[in-house]
């Protein structure tokens, strides 16, 4: 499978941005008070954090840490509980997490670990310690509502699989849910 | 030495003496023990009221004794700990200064007050001061009781044929008393005769145990009862009567071991003793050391079933004819006076931990499967070999904690199981010094004697110890090599280790059927699932049922030399009891007030212990007294107040709701509690100290059976804002199953407070066992909201509501 290179991408997001502009007024102009979260431990209870024992079953199952090396959900939460959510919030290697539950399912003191870690993506985004990568699909999703790019050649490629096209999404129903669960008010769409 | 015979004044006036105890700064530094003494002066009977530093100690028990011969005080009341724990102390000395030792009382200002209530020490004092006044109340209300005493059968009773149950009948045998050993698997040995070494001498396991095993097939004094299980017991300390089912063997005694009849058996299954790695016959022998040596036939297993003889192979190759498909059970009734329970512990089974591949990769093997592997009397012949291909490993991979220190399986540490790896990987070296190994672990608890110097040994001899247990194990489907892929915390690096074999280290957790001998014993059982001891520090093998004892594995995870250890002490505690051949009985039980019995029956039907009959003419009760435990039952259900309770009475009670309502009744919750659950569970909150609103007043009963719709009128009639009715879980009673009779009646009232269009709320009823502490700290918390909500009006109209329509407490509820 060829891979989008991240410059067709921005190529085509400049796009859907220059047609979108007239239209619709950015999203931060509707924005209620923005709620800052000051800490982690507003959105994750701390003392769950007291019970690991660093046995390190959850990074010996992470897909993630498999292929990027140094990071691990083991580590990151002994950081965060030692030396201060700063140490991980400003740390891009959290960001490796695909959000795909195992450490939790797998983690003998069942420790919400998934939850720990959308807490410090909540906090991280909210500082703008956001890598680039991240924000470039975040925006894809805000503006054309899918994470992928759909340009012509992925039309040629659905056609050829019979498939049928892709038509443009709803946005308004996905502002809505963008409002409800807040992520504007974490990250700025404009 | 016998009790002297104390005067009985029946209108003698109260002279109570009270103590309040600083316990240190336990309670004094919570509590302001100076003013709970000088209110506690100021009580109707007190006459004397002192604080001092520790009442327990000598000089404060030589105070109470001087000041009960100098002041003839008649009433002593002591404020400190918990009556579970001292209460016999201070009797004792009541008794030595002639007092009669049912003349005292306790307030708990320790566990119930001072150390739940750590940063409120306003009102903590408070609450000292209503606990005081109560206790001073019923005090006041305190007649002598004589204790009754009962002669102790000199017969015990050993569940379980493991090395603990072996040690503890060896030890009583040897003591001269008659001991029956009962055991549900074919041979005594339990664990130690499955294992192979044991640490940290690595003595042979067998070789050190089958000596033991056979002394107790031939002692004079053992009745050995294989293939057996208790069906029922019976009766009371002293005095216990066991039904106990010998299952058929099919083989009788006669059996010389030869081994000629399970060459012929066509019937195989897997061997239980080699944790299913070898096959045995339907006619078998648990293993080559086996006592009784006796084969034994698999009915389960056998083709001749309900009496078909479809193939009599066996019977044709035996030659001293031993074999008889038609032996029945054999119920046998024992009576004896002490019970030992030694009944071990399982395996965990790492099944549901998915990751690792149990069951489903081959060489995935758990760590009493490898000491079956490498034991020379095991399926292999002692040669360690993989499982898919027999081959020997070259590399051997050890995890730790499986099913141990986990939410997802039990939540305790093992305890056994570094020692056993550490042992096996040094066995592995023994045998094959160029084998690789690797142990992966969180901590390695080396904690006793000679334990660190095997672990250093271990590291010495090469064995890689590394930290981070893998996070899963895949299998290469070809070759069947396993590949572990974890974490090594120390280096913050992520492995990826090939190995040939990898063994689970998994832990040890209660017999699956142990709630049967709970029920049957009446034992508690902590959050664990093991057995739970009287006191965790002083009393470690007796069980909150005296007469019963503890040994070995049922009350938690020990190692062999522990389990011996406390086999010999449950031996010793139950010798005492045997040797002196009576036990008093506690003066609790039930009397019967002829004049007022009108021979309803009621209490007949609530007796749990079967302890009451009627006179077969006049159909008046009758308490049978060495068989009444004394929960108090029938008591509460007498609609005619005809029976009472013996230092549990109606008035006494009352006397304790009259003390809490006097004053601000609408802030205080009433709580009943039993005193070996609720009030337990309670006193375990204080030991925890888990920290819990200050409103409750607990008064104690023996069982929650005694707890009368009466005593919560009337607490509703004096204006208490909520009434909480405890005890153990139903099925957990300590008196059988008297807490059926509670939860019947605290719903008769629900319904008629709900008729009366009462807030049936301010009535709850919990049931909250001794290891339950946090339980009973949510549910005081849960109560004070609801007192929170209560309104003055409410408890106006409650008043107004309960009272009763005539005399007596027999009104009926149920219009």
């Amino acid at each position: 499978m060829k891979r989008i290179s991240k410059m067709d991408g921005v190529l085509l997001l400049n796009e859907i941005r220059f047609t979108l502009h007239e239209e619709r007024p950015p999203l931060h102009e509707e924005r209620k008070v923005l709620i800052m979260i000051q800490s982690i431990w507003e959105l994750f209870n701390k003392e769950e954090l007291f019970e690991c024992y660093q046995c390190a079953r959850c990074t010996g199952s992470c897909p993630a840490a498999m292929v990027m090396d140094s990071y691990g959900p083991r580590e990151t939460l002994l950081r965060c509980l030692n030396l201060g959510q700063e140490a991980v919030i400003t740390d891009e290697r959290v960001w490796y997490c695909t959000t795909c539950h195992v450490c939790e399912d797998r983690c003998p003191q069942e420790i919400n670990i998934s939850e720990l870690l959308t807490a410090i993506f909540n906090l991280a985004a909210q500082r703008g310690n956001l890598p680039e990568k991240i924000k470039f699909a975040v925006d894809m999703i805000a503006k054309t509502g899918r994470g992928l790019i759909v340009n012509e050649k992925v039309m040629k490629d659905r056609q050829k699989l019979s498939l049928p096209p892709l038509d443009p999404l709803n946005l308004d129903e996905l502002e809505g849910i963008f409002k409800k669960t807040g992520l504007h008010e974490v990250i700025d769409l404009s | 030495m016998t009790p002297k015979k104390l005067p009985r004044k029946e209108k003698e006036e109260p002279r109570i003496g009270v103590y309040v105890c600083h316990c240190g700064l336990n309670i004094g530094g919570v509590v302001d023990c100076a003013r709970v003494a000088e209110f506690a002066s100021g009580l109707p009977g007190v006459v004397l009221s002192k604080h001092n530093l520790y009442t327990c100690s000598e000089p404060g028990q030589e105070l109470i004794k001087n000041d009960i011969r100098e002041h003839r005080l008649n009433r002593v009341v002591v404020a400190s700990c918990t009556p579970r724990l001292h209460e016999p102390t201070f009797r004792a000395a009541c008794e030595e200064a002639g007092l009669n030792p049912y003349l005292f009382e306790m307030a708990n200002i320790r566990e119930h007050c001072s150390w739940v209530h750590l940063h409120d020490k306003e009102e903590a004092t408070e609450k000292a001061k209503d606990l005081v006044r109560m206790a001073v109340a019923r005090a006041a209300r305190l007649t002598p009781q004589e204790v009754l005493e009962v002669p102790v059968i000199r017969k015990a009773l050993v569940i379980g044929g493991g090395v603990a149950g072996i040690q503890a009948a060896l030890d009583l045998a040897d003591s001269g008393y008659r001991v029956y050993l009962v055991e549900k698997e074919p041979s005594i040995g339990g664990r130690m005769a499955q294992i192979d070494k044991t640490f940290p001498t690595m003595d042979c396991s067998i070789c050190i145990l089958a000596p033991k095993m056979s002394e107790v097939g031939r002692h004079p004094n053992i009745e050995l009862l294989t293939l057996s299980e208790i069906e029922a017991v019976d009766g009371y300390v002293g005095n216990f009567s066991v039904r106990v089912r010998k299952k058929a063997r099919y083989v009788n005694a006669s059996c010389t071991a030869c081994g000629d009849c399970a060459k012929v058996c066509p019937q195989v299954a897997p061997d239980e003793f080699n944790a299913g790695l070898s096959m045995r016959r339907a006619i078998y022998m648990a293993f080559a050391q086996a006592v009784p040596s006796t084969y034994q036939i698999d009915m389960n297993l056998c083709l001749n079933k309900h009496g078909i003889v479809a193939c009599d192979k066996c019977y044709q190759a035996c030659q001293r004819q031993c074999i008889d498909y038609s032996q029945k059970d054999e119920i046998l009734n024992l009576e004896v006076g002490t019970i030992i329970v030694a009944t071990g512990v399982d395996v965990y089974d790492p099944t549901p931990l998915t990751e690792f591949g149990y069951r489903k990769f081959p060489n995935v093997i758990t760590s009493l499967e490898f000491e079956r592997l490498i034991n020379a009397g095991g399926p292999s012949g002692g040669n360690l070999i993989r499982p898919s291909d027999q081959r020997i490993p070259k590399t051997v991979a050890f995890l730790q904690c499986i099913g141990s220190r986990s939410k997802r399986s039990n939540i305790y540490c093992s305890n056994i199981c570094c020692m056993n790896t550490i042992k096996d990987a040094l066995l592995i070296k023994e045998h094959w010094p160029e084998t690789k190994i690797l142990v992966f672990y969180i901590d390695i608890r080396a904690f006793g004697k000679g334990f660190e110097d095997l672990f250093q040994r271990a590291r010495r001899e090469g064995v890689t110890f590394i930290r981070g247990v893998p996070g899963e194990i895949i299998e290469d489907p070809v070759t069947r090599n396993l590949t572990l892929i974890g974490e090594d915390t120390l280096l913050s690096q992520l492995y990826r280790y090939e190995v040939d074999m990898a063994i689970l280290s998994v832990g040890i957790e209660p017999r699956r059927d142990s709630p049967v001998i709970q029920r049957l014993l009446n034992l508690s059982c902590a959050s664990d699932g093991f057995f739970l001891e009287a006191h965790p520090k002083l009393r470690p093998v007796d069980t909150p049922t005296s007469g019963i004892f503890l040994a070995g594995c049922a009350e938690g995870p020990k190692d062999i030399k522990d389990s011996v250890t406390q086999a010999s002490a449950a031996a010793s505690r139950a010798n005492i009891l045997m040797a002196q051949g009576k036990v008093k009985v506690e003066a609790i039980t039930a009397v019967v007030d002829e004049t007022l019995c009108t021979g309803c029956g009621m209490c007949v039907k609530v007796c749990p212990y079967s302890a009451i009959r009627q006179d077969p003419e006049t159909g008046i009760a009758q308490v049978t007294q060495a068989s009444c435990a004394g929960c108090g039952t029938c008591v509460a259900e007498c609609p005619f107040s005809a029976i009472s309770q013996r230092h549990f009475t109606d008035q006494q009670i009352l006397a304790q709701i009259d003390a809490v309502t006097e004053e601000a009744p609408e802030k205080k919750i009433v709580a009943f509690c039993c005193n070996w659950c609720s009030y337990a569970g309670a006193d375990f909150a204080g030991v925890s100290r888990m920290q819990y609103p200050t409103p409750i007043r607990i008064i104690r009963t023996m069982c929650s059976g005694r707890v009368s719709t009466e005593f919560i009128e009337y607490a509703f009639r004096r204006g208490a804002g909520a009434v909480l009715v405890s005890g153990c879980h139903i099925g957990d009673c300590h008196y059988i199953n008297a807490n059926k009779q509670t939860e019947k009646r605290v719903q008769r009232l629900w319904r008629k407070m709900e008729r009366l269009g009462l807030d049936k709320n301010r009535l709850q009823l919990a049931w909250i066992s001794a290891a339950e502490g946090n339980l009973f700290a949510r549910k005081v918390k849960e109560l004070e909201e609801i007192l929170r909500g209560v309104t003055p009006e409410e408890i106006e109209k409650t008043k107004q509501a309960l009272v009763p329509k005539k005399k007596g407490k027999g009104e009926p509820v149920e219009a």
